[in-house]
């Protein structure tokens, strides 16, 4: 019986990802159906490839909201660092340095976000709407709105490079997944991300120095954004002032269809990129079924709205749910 | 009942699914059949017929056709009539040539990333071949890339993919048909020279997306002919993004800040349109020239009502024929010009009468 | 009272004033090991400001607090906890949507390779706590947000305890709670008390204040009017004192006079 009740309630908190599997599945099975051209590793690869990206970004913006935060710069910063490097790789930089500085930049204006949020008590959404807007107009002013286009190939591997079968922005999602899985369950900063989205003020009453874990959580993302700014920038061998455009939202859709409250204190990296992967998955195979592009739309928006809706519906019931199992034993 | 609820929701995206899946199915059998314009109603124009014999002429000898190729064509977007209008043009084409072509998009205007995750997904399918039009002439160049590697050729069309980075990259593009951006700026800025006359005044140019090749060219074109010109002071250079709003606020401001404005050269109709609507808002339309670039159907009515002064054409039909033409002759081997460039009408208030048969 | 004894901690010459309004005027308070000291008063007498300076949610204007032999003009939360004062606040400042454990050692969490949560010793050291202080939670896994009144307020305490506090303030401890619950929390008080801490309670409850203190301390309008020993004093006294009475008054209404309450 007892163990049981251990199942339910596993079976509760996992419910939103064993959900998000089973449709990533569903779809994936469907589509091989549909299409011969999709089993193939070549279609696997872009998929992965397009999803990579998608993850590095979505890791750092799951910390964000699971702070009951958004940021809306990311897209914004990926241009920035891209600019950055590409400026810094054209006047004569090594190329690691130039990486160094793009990430800084990244790092720069999540901290900025970081400080005006949790110093000045600003509502994020204002903060990164403004942060947004500005690091746009740098990246604009920068490169006077003309791509910067050509770097050395050391710098363009990072973007589309060969590792056996895969390439560097996949290893590289991987890493930032385990790493962000790594830290969001098992380390103070990640029970701090989600204390300050439960109850920051019963964070702050513990003594914790809840300000400081924000901007370190803000810094964070505007250095996964700043590393997808490099990934976009490597492998399109340019550094785009407009790079980046909607970035935002497709992370932030991928974050919520993880399962991740937009309210903070609850999320998880396994279901960031399982979203990732079946958003990257259904683009490609409507692609693939060569479905005009109003209709991807329309079916992505779908989607959100309903992994919305049921993580409502859950969250709605969880409390009585967890009653029903005491009453139960 | 919870459980149930779940359950009802996984079920309900799965039968979403499948209408998707079914739906694909669908638009594969009926992707040759013209949505844009009706075959059985179109008038054999003679400026159309000089038009398309220009560029047929270019493109001798002509490949073999009925062969069934099957070709992926990417487009900008098909929020933007252009496309929109281009994609009837090249189903049309399809048709009359025995090809099948497949035509894709961008969701919008500006996302350059999902462009790429389209052409590359494609580039996973059994196409023979593809023409393709970039947002910007870098965004495409993986995807052109992974083309070369599985043997499916590549012709861009319209909008130019930089080649040197196609090259540093290590792919190639196998044919590429354009019509000179410069040239259509360049005449479109003359017209509008001629027509503010000796005396002069202040012009203003609303760009594209900066950075694109359409935009640049033919910022580039209208301005040099501007700056060349006595007596016309070019005021203001403003991207409007190819988007009808961003335009329609960018007159407005122009009109603020130089009431004595003459002209505007938009570096399309949307954008042209939207200016147009934005004087005449202000009550400021009569007396200024405005010239947009496409002649896209909007613009001809607007052109015919006098709501336009007029627009750069070339014919839509003609540009896509030659571009699968195009790609026919790389599929099947044979010699292409290094470049083909459509022919440029210039149709104003003047002269509109002639071009009601347009396509 | 008995001198001998150091108190646990001392509230000196405490003011406090927000804008114009002074919530606590010149306040001096002594609270020992070992006992059980009720703080009583109307809404807007001072109680909540009181025990928040001495929480280190807020800072204070004039006045120290002494402990041991150290004087502080102020406390932050952490500073707080780490000297031993400890806070069980009204609204329990709970983490709803984390378990248990998260929420006995938020912001004290073990850690073992520099960086690592360490969330078995976590589970078991919340399981040792909760059962030294008889609170029954089935499952430490589950989130705080889906347990009873009652057992989130046993995790509370059981954070309370195991930040090592030698003094422990409690908001409100039994409002908003049925009987059974409120009972089991009553012996909660009276354990810590067993155990030598210093229980601050702030209580409307007068029946339970006199059940469970020590020490009565009244307040009223931001001032300390009294501070009687509970077996010495009666019900009706300590309304009047509330009520904004003077001791005189109070204790003559009530038939009693005690010098040695004052």
């Amino acid at each position: 019986m007892k163990q049981y009740k251990r199942f339910l309630m596993m079976w509760d908190q996992t419910f939103s990802q064993i959900l998000l599997g089973l449709v990533l599945l569903i779809t994936v099975i469907l589509l091989g159906l549909a299409s011969p051209f999709f089993m193939t590793w070549d279609n696997w690869r872009n998929i992965l490839d397009q999803s990579a990206l998608q993850v590095i970004i979505a890791v750092g913006m799951t910390f964000v909201i699971c702070t009951g935060g958004i940021d809306l710069s990311v897209g914004s910063i990926t241009a920035l660092s891209g600019v950055c490097m590409a400026v810094a790789m054209h006047a004569g930089v090594s190329v690691e340095m130039a990486v160094f500085l793009g990430i800084i930049a990244g790092a720069i204006v999540g901290m900025g976000n970081g400080l005006l949020i949790s110093r000045l008590n600003l509502n994020p959404f204002i903060v990164t709407l403004g942060t947004m807007a500005v690091v746009r107009g740098v990246a604009l002013i920068i490169t006077k709105g003309i791509p910067i286009y050509g770097f050395p190939r050391e710098f363009t591997w990072l973007g589309n490079g060969h590792i056996g079968p895969l390439n560097p922005p996949m290893l590289m999602a991987v890493f930032i997944a385990l790493l962000g899985a790594l830290v969001l369950n098992q380390t103070k900063l990640g029970n701090y991300t989600l204390a300050l989205g439960g109850n920051e003020e019963a964070l702050r009453r513990s003594g914790v120095a809840h300000k400081l874990y924000k901007l370190i959580i803000y810094t964070i993302c505007g250095i996964t954004a700043a590393m997808g700014g490099m990934v976009v920038t490597a492998r399109l061998n340019t550094a785009e002032p407009l790079a980046g455009s909607m970035f935002e939202l497709d992370a932030i859709a991928a974050v919520v269809l993880g399962g991740t409250d937009m309210k903070g204190g609850r999320g998880s990296i396994t279901g960031t990129v399982m979203a990732c992967l079946l958003l990257g998955v259904l683009r490609n195979g409507l692609t693939i079924l060569s479905i005009p592009s109003y209709y991807q739309q329309l079916a992505i928006g779908i989607i959100i709205l309903v992994a919305i809706i049921i993580s409502e519906l859950r969250l709605k019931n969880a409390p009585g749910h967890g009653n029903t199992i005491y009453l139960g034993g | 009942m919870r459980r149930n609820k779940h359950i009802l929701a996984v079920f309900l995206l799965v039968i979403f699914m499948l209408t998707l899946v079914g739906c694909g199915g669908k638009s594969n059998e009926s992707k040759v059949v013209n949505q844009g314009n009706d075959p059985a109603k179109q008038v054999s124009d003679p400026k159309v017929e000089e038009n398309e014999k220009i560029l047929m002429d270019q493109l001798q000898p002509l490949p073999e056709f009925n062969k069934g190729e099957k070709i992926g064509i990417l487009v900008i977007t098909l929020a933007n009539p252009y496309w929109v209008t281009l994609k009837g043009s090249y189903e049309l084409a399809a048709k009359e040539l025995g090809v099948n072509v497949e035509v894709m998009a961008a969701p919008t205007e500006g996302d350059t990333k999902s462009q790429l995750e389209t052409l590359q997904a494609m580039t996973a399918k059994d196409y023979q071949g593809l023409i393709i039009s970039p947002i910007e002439p870098y965004n495409l160049v993986p995807g052109v890339v992974s083309a070369n590697k599985k043997g499916i050729k590549v012709v861009n069309l319209g909008p130019g993919i930089n080649v040197d980075a196609v090259e540093e990259a290590g792919g190639k593009l196998d044919g590429r048909i354009t019509v000179d951006f410069a040239e259509q700026g360049q005449r479109a800025a003359e017209y509008i020279v001629e027509k503010i006359g000796k005396d002069g005044g202040k012009v203003a140019i609303i760009q594209g997306i900066p950075g694109a090749g359409q935009s640049e060219g033919r910022t580039a074109g209208a301005k040099k002919v501007f700056e060349d010109t006595r007596g016309i002071e070019l005021v203001s250079i403003q991207p409007g993004n190819w988007d009808r709003n961003t335009a329609y606020n960018i007159a407005t401001n122009l009109l603020q800040a130089h009431p004595d404005l003459k002209g505007i050269f938009c570096c399309n109709d949307v954008m042209a349109l939207a200016a147009a609507d934005a004087l005449t808002a202000a009550g400021k339309r009569d007396g200024r020239i405005i010239f947009g670039v496409d002649f896209i159907d909007e613009a001809k009515e607007a052109i015919a009502a006098g709501k336009l002064d007029g627009s750069i054409a070339y014919s839509m039909d003609a540009y896509a024929k030659a571009g699968i033409i195009l790609c026919l002759k790389t599929i099947q081997g044979m010699e292409v010009p290094k470049q083909v460039n459509s022919p440029l009408a210039v149709v104003t208030r003047e002269n509109i009468q002639e071009y009601q048969n347009w396509h | 009272m008995s001198q001998s004894i150091e108190p646990a901690i001392k509230i000196v010459h405490m003011s406090k004033s927000f804008g114009n309004i002074e919530a606590l005027r010149d306040v001096s308070l002594e609270i020992y090991s070992g006992e059980i000291l009720a703080i009583v008063g109307d809404n807007g007498a001072g109680k909540s400001t009181l025990i928040k300076i001495l929480a280190g949610a807020l800072t204070s204007d004039e006045g120290q607090i002494i402990i041991g032999d150290k004087s502080y003009n102020f406390l932050s939360p952490g500073r707080a906890i780490s000297l031993g004062i400890s806070t069980v606040y009204q609204d329990l400042a709970l983490v709803d949507c984390r378990d248990v454990a998260s929420n006995i050692f938020l912001g004290r969490e073990p850690v073992y390779a520099g960086f690592l949560v360490d969330r078995r010793k976590m589970q078991k050291e919340a399981a040792r706590i909760l059962e030294g202080l008889q609170i029954n939670i089935p499952s430490l896994s589950t989130q705080v947000g889906l347990l009873s009144g009652g057992q989130r307020q046993g995790v509370a305490v059981a954070r309370a305890v195991y930040q090592g506090g030698k003094v422990i303030i409690f908001d409100e401890p039994t409002a908003a709670m049925g009987l059974q619950e409120s009972a089991k929390v009553i012996k909660l008080l009276l354990k810590l008390r067993e155990e030598g801490m210093a229980v601050i309670v702030i209580s409307h409850n007068l029946n339970q204040v006199f059940e469970i203190s020590d020490r009565i301390c009244v307040m009223c309008h931001g001032q300390v009017v009294a501070i009687c020993k509970t077996k010495e004093s009666l019900p009706n006294q300590i309304v009047g004192l509330i009520m904004g009475a003077t001791v005189k008054e109070a204790y003559n209404a009530a038939g009693v006079y005690s010098d040695e309450a004052i």
